[in-house]
């Protein structure tokens, strides 16, 4: 039976509010996530930090998700409900495309997110910025759990979206080149690395330009490298001095070949 | 209407035959010529594109899809229950494997999912047979490329090379004669041209028939770049233009 199961919904909210429980965190993908439109396409960016509460999940993690292969959606909120979502919708999106022998649309996949998201009311945390080109021109989309949408022709989400949004609001204008959007993305994401602990590590991007094929800058930046450790941790050999060495003859040791061909060879299925 | 048809209407004759089997068999072999080979290299499905009437759209007519990007499929038989099965076939890759599996099924599975699709259609209160032989082409990394047939009771084979419908007797002596393990694709596509030449009645060129193969990866025809480990369709159309180069070369 699919869906979300609401039986327990009683029990928990007893628990959480009369007996003093605190339900478990789940994990986040904290975030910083942005889109912006430029003078021929969109262009989409995200970080790359997945927490759990105070600790980081994934350092790496892949916040860009696949929709169709011109249709790319940055994901916020709760990490599994965005990969399963936008997973779900891409299946859909990839039969809908081949019954109708259509290239798959930007406002298919909004109508088909927020149809899904407003009937669990807010329950599947994913707050997506969706973007794309189709047939009908570059599109830039945002939802929210809830189901609502917004147009923009630039938008942030996450818990770094205030950071980023400082950065677009400057330096964003109308009719820029492909060069100037994915730096402008790049800019706002570093802003919620580097100034929101929900967010960190890498930038990935993905500029979607009409006429083209959709190009994923997997790891664009890795402005937080490890650096090189001071010290080698490895222990020395002879570190552990062995005090007293036993030899015990437990069996003997009898090498028979075994045949795999010939009359003596054993019956497997072929 | 549940009570009217609450029994299959495929029932075992005293002989142990299911005449609905029968009888949608004949329709299939009533059908226009179809046939699949496979080589070293890619399989090519083919078939005639033909119509009632001159006034026929053919270039409309879809007789060849794509299910996944690296399994296509032709029919012999009726039509509209291709175009059911298609549909079904479509959707069948998606829940039953790729949403599970989160890959692409392998031919094989694929041809035992739609199989069982066409199996409960003799097993099931109020619905006939589909009148349709299935060929499915599809190539997976675990058994390369895989040419199968899917008959209206659920049977399915594995091919080398097969034809079914019409003329597809005639066909397979043909291809029994040509067919050999070291052919490469582009010498498959010339024997599927000289194999529907022998059946077509009118005219032949790319407007009268409709061929597809599944070869090599296309990463051109992905859409996108950059993403590890996506490789491009196998699956792929041959244009009007491309089926005449190379009737022009026969």
């Amino acid at each position: 039976m699919p869906g979300l199961s609401f039986d327990n919904y009683q029990r928990n909210q007893f628990l959480t509010n009369s007996a003093g429980y605190n339900a478990p965190k789940a994990t986040s993908t904290g975030t910083t996530i942005v889109g912006c439109k430029f003078k021929n396409g969109v262009v989409i960016a995200a970080d790359t930090r997945a927490t759990a509460g105070p600790i980081v999940a994934d350092k790496n993690c892949e916040k860009l998700h696949r929709l169709a292969p011109k249709i790319w959606c940055a994901g916020a909120g709760t990490a599994a409900d965005t990969e399963m979502v936008t997973q779900l919708i891409s299946s859909n999106l990839e039969l809908h495309s081949l019954s109708l022998n259509r290239e798959p649309r930007v406002i298919t996949s909004l109508q088909m997110l927020k149809q899904h998201l407003f009937k669990y009311q807010g329950h599947i945390g994913a707050y997506l910025i969706v973007a794309g080109v189709d047939p009908t021109g570059a599109h830039l989309f945002s939802i929210h759990a809830h189901g609502s949408t917004d147009v923009g022709y630039y938008l942030s989400l996450g818990s770094g979206s205030l950071a980023a949004m400082a950065v677009l609001e400057r330096d964003w204008e109308p009719d820029m080149t492909k060069e100037q959007a994915m730096n402008l993305c790049a800019e706002a994401i570093q802003a919620g690395i580097w100034n929101d602990l929900g967010s960190g590590s890498n930038v990935d991007l993905c500029v979607m330009e009409v006429g083209k094929n959709a190009h994923l800058y997997r790891n664009h930046l890795t402005p937080n490298v490890r650096e090189q450790k001071q010290r080698s941790y490895k222990f020395e050999r002879g570190t552990t001095a062995i005090l007293k060495q036993s030899i015990y003859n437990l069996v003997d040791v009898v090498e028979e070949p075994i045949a795999t061909t010939g009359p003596d060879a054993m019956e497997v299925d072929s | 209407m549940a009570d009217r048809y609450s029994f299959s209407l495929t029932t075992f004759s005293p002989s142990g035959k299911l005449k609905q089997i029968e009888h949608a068999l004949a329709a299939v072999k009533q059908g226009v010529t179809s046939l699949g080979i496979k080589a070293t290299n890619g399989i090519v499905l083919a078939t005639e594109k033909k119509s009632s009437s001159v006034l026929v759209n053919s270039e409309f007519i879809e007789k060849t899809v794509k299910i996944t990007p690296d399994i296509g499929m032709t029919y012999a038989g009726m039509g509209p229950d291709f175009r059911v099965l298609t549909d079904k076939s479509r959707k069948v890759a998606h829940t039953r494997y790729k949403r599970i599996y989160n890959e692409d099924p392998p031919t094989k599975i694929l041809v035992t999912d739609i199989a069982r699709i066409m199996q409960e259609a003799t097993q099931s209160a109020g619905v006939r047979p589909y009148g349709v032989s299935l060929l499915i082409g599809g190539h997976d990394d675990n058994n390369g490329f895989m040419l199968y047939q899917v008959d209206p009771s659920g049977s399915y084979f594995p091919w080398k090379a097969t034809a079914i419908g019409k003329g597809s007797n005639a066909a397979k002596t043909f291809l029994e004669k040509r067919w050999n393990e070291e052919l490469e694709l582009e010498d498959a596509i010339h024997i599927a041209l000289l194999t529907l030449k022998e059946s077509i009645e009118g005219e032949m060129n790319g407007d009268t028939v409709e061929i597809c193969i599944i070869g090599s990866q296309n990463d051109n025809l992905l859409g996108f770049e950059g993403a590890e480990g996506v490789s491009g369709p196998r699956f792929k159309k041959l244009s009007p233009q491309e089926i005449n180069d190379r009737l022009d070369a026969l």
